[in-house]
């Protein structure tokens, strides 16, 4: 039992090793794959938008994993 | 696969289709040069022998398709899921050894570091000349495994594409110039696929002594860039100018990067030394 709990986690420490990385991103991801499935077809201005968008998402979780580590401890 | 079958017949006549074959071989550079990137970055940063087995599975592994499957399988161009699965391991595994390497560079890393020790440990035996073992990693295996397969099935696509289509730009449309046009669209890929190595075989050694935080930097930013270009694919985006947009998504995570860590560097130095009472 505690094999089969661990596989997952030593993958996932492996992979990620952060929440809020894997939370940011795979949000990021479902909101622009949601958009991109609703609409029949993209502008070209659309994809360049959602591309920043997923780029700034990207940006966005690696800013917040990074602050969270460097914000200084309270107590 | 009918065309391919064709190819003895028509090796006596063979007249190469220039065109078919330049656009093959530019277009298979390019994919090849992606996939080779992969292939390098777990080489230097996991180990060779994992990043090996894994391009070797995966070119097993196409090669089987291929011949099972043949042109029917290359004419199905459904490789959202597979782009936007290896897409988002990258990003995911981009962003761990990016968050890494900003926090080293920046002064903020914590000075009691297990990989850092293991890093030691490592170049101390191999400065008294102990032979490292090369530990297949799994990891460093799928990852190589899958870039290769899904870079490899989009030059087979290229090579159809490019192979079929070129053929049918004319009037007269025929077996004879169709095989041609597909033996010249495989020539390109070839010489393209050699090329790519043959520069990778040349680059290795240097690059195996970039400083470990820098490799793994560099590394970061590379697998956060192919991660975010082939996630974005799976995810229905149709980036403007194709492969080419891959640098200005890497332009964009490198100037945040350097961003980051001066945001992050002068606070080091303006922040007070907590008390010792404190905590």
């Amino acid at each position: 039992m505690q094999q089969i709990i661990g596989f997952p986690r030593a993958v996932y420490n492996f992979i990620v090793g952060d929440p809020i990385i894997l939370t940011g991103v795979l949000v990021f991801f479902v909101v622009i794959g949601i958009i991109t499935h609703v609409s029949k077809s993209l502008s070209t201005m659309a994809n360049v938008t959602l591309g920043v968008v997923l780029i700034a998402g990207v940006i966005l979780s690696l800013v917040l994993a990074l602050y969270r580590e460097t914000k200084p401890k309270q107590g | 696969m009918q065309a391919l079958l064709l190819l003895p017949h028509v090796l006596g006549v063979f007249t190469p289709d220039w065109g078919v074959g330049t656009a093959s071989f530019l277009a298979s550079t390019v994919e090849f040069v992606e996939a080779f990137t992969i292939v390098l970055v777990v080489g230097l940063t996991i180990n060779w022998r994992s990043s090996f087995v894994g391009a070797a599975l995966a070119t097993v592994t196409l090669a089987v398709l291929i011949a099972i499957f043949g042109l029917t399988l290359l004419q199905v161009k459904n490789l959202e899921i597979f782009r936007l699965v290896v897409g988002v391991v990258l990003v995911l595994f981009g962003l761990k050894w990016l968050k890494k390497a900003l926090l080293r560079y920046s002064g903020r890393k914590a000075l009691h570091d297990e990989e850092a020790i293991f890093e030691e440990e490592r170049a101390a035996l191999k400065a008294r000349g102990v032979a490292i073992p090369q530990k297949i990693d799994t990891f460093g295996v799928v990852t190589s495994y899958k870039s290769v397969l899904l870079e490899g099935l989009e030059v087979a696509f290229i090579v159809v594409t490019f192979g079929l289509t070129g053929s049918n730009s004319g009037a007269i449309v025929n077996k004879t110039a169709q095989a041609n046009s597909l033996t010249s669209a495989i020539i390109g890929a070839a010489i393209a696929g050699v090329l790519v190595i043959v520069m990778g075989a040349v680059v290795r050694a240097p690059l195996s002594r970039v400083p470990e935080n820098t490799l793994k930097f560099v590394v970061g930013i590379m697998l956060t860039s192919f991660g975010t270009f082939w996630g974005g694919e799976g995810l229905g985006i149709t980036w403007p100018h194709s492969d080419v947009d891959l640098l200005p998504v890497i332009a964009v995570y490198l100037l945040t990067s350097f961003v980051i860590v001066q945001v992050l560097r002068p606070r080091t130095i303006s922040q007070p030394a907590p008390p010792a009472a404190q905590g």
